[in-house]
């Protein structure tokens, strides 16, 4: 029967299609692996990322209010957490440990920088109410701020292991908060500082000189004629304002969000927003270093107002001539001076 | 002191001012970036505020 020699004949060829089909797998690994191992050609994670490239994002479809949550993939992403958690500490560490570490050697070396002539006991005006009102205006906001933004990148590490998880969630909010809304006023008082200052912080050739004979800061050193800012005063002026506008650019990109760009100029923001900021603290306490402990009489300028005529003369001498010449008054005696 | 006074309460005034302008301008997160049909109640809080 031909149906039955068709069926005698496949049982025969069976065992040979069988050792055909086992060559056939065995010759080809690949076609093996599809066979038995159907994941293994899957993408690979990191060869996938590694294929992306600066800008790439994986992004999918959402039919929420944030478009942004549609990407799902931003490997730039990565390189930002990994600054953020290893680098930045790091940055920010050395620089602001650094800083102090330079003063107190400073103070160590050199001691404090007294008035050679000792004080007069007669002082002159030295900055006006206005004045003083819109540098502590700027510098109480830039202390919160940079406490509540030194807790973002420190305090899981230092802090929270001190207060417990729910007094440092407390506390770091409220910290974000100050950091949000106190800004507004630091970007005021940076504006006003700018508009009040910019006309005696112009460099000159008076700052080369002065700077060439070290301020005055070197032990025995004479202090450089300057008048009414002295160029170390006038490099803080500008890394104040030029510092202080870096901060407030990026600080609008961190608090509006996606406002005026992508999560990838957002992150480049955040890099900036910190790395000026540890710069910007460690510059501030050179500051306030040498407005109080570093050197003797400087506090009154911002305390009262009023500065020692012989501090005034030693600092600036010719700003005291010009003062004298546009008559303003001095030789007022505010404080109660001992008997000689 | 009295300037230094009146600048630190100068600042809490301001931002004071500014908070409660951006929260009358601006709509929080839990609904800007969510529909109706995503909540599912009170989105309570974190360190963001209301979620």
């Amino acid at each position: 029967m031909p149906g039955s020699f068709s069926v005698l004949r496949f049982a025969v060829l069976k065992p040979v299609f069988a050792a055909l089909a086992l060559l056939f797998v065995l010759a080809s690994p690949a076609a093996a692996q599809i066979s038995f191992k159907p994941t293994a050609e899957a993408v690979h994670e990191d060869k996938l990322l590694n294929a992306l490239k600066e800008g790439d994002k994986i992004s999918g479809r959402v039919s929420i209010p944030d478009g942004n949550a549609a990407n799902l993939i931003q490997p730039a992403g990565r390189d930002w957490r990994d600054f953020h958690r290893g680098k930045l500490p790091w940055i920010g560490g050395i620089t602001i440990l650094g800083m102090l570490a330079v003063l107190a050697i400073f103070l160590m070396v050199r001691g404090r920088i007294r008035v050679r002539a000792g004080f007069s006991g007669r002082t002159m005006l030295r900055f006006a109410s206005f004045e003083r009102f819109t540098h502590w205006l700027t510098a109480s906001c830039f202390i919160i701020l940079a406490l509540s933004g030194l807790n973002v990148s420190f305090g899981r590490v230092l802090i929270l292991p001190l207060f417990g998880p729910d007094a440092f969630a407390a506390m770091s909010a409220w910290a974000k908060l100050a950091h949000n809304y106190l800004a507004f006023p630091f970007m005021l008082g940076l504006v006003i500082m700018f508009l009040i200052w910019i006309k005696d912080n112009i460099p000159g050739k008076l700052d080369l000189e002065w700077i060439k004979q070290g301020g005055g800061l070197l032990p025995n050193g004479k202090h450089p004629p300057a008048r009414r800012f002295n160029a170390g005063q006038k490099g803080i002026f500008w890394i104040v304002i030029i510092g202080g506008a870096l901060m407030s650019v990026s600080g609008w990109f961190l608090i509006f969000p996606y406002l005026l760009g992508n999560v990838t100029e957002l992150q480049v923001w955040t890099v900036i927003h910190a790395v000026v900021a540890m710069c910007f603290i460690a510059v501030m306490l050179a500051h306030i270093y040498i407005g109080s402990v570093g050197m003797e009489g400087a506090f009154d300028a911002m305390g009262t107002g009023e500065v020692d005529v012989n501090w005034a003369k030693e600092h600036h001498s010719l700003w005291v001539e010009e003062q004298e010449k546009a008559g303003a008054p001095s030789g007022r005696s505010p404080h109660a001076v001992p008997a000689e | 002191m009295k300037v230094f006074v009146a600048a630190l309460a100068f600042a809490v005034v301001a931002a004071v001012g500014v908070a409660m302008v951006l929260s009358a301008i601006q709509e929080p997160s839990y609904v800007a970036f969510s529909t109706s049909g995503a909540r599912v109640g009170d989105p309570g809080h974190n360190l963001t505020g209301p979620t």
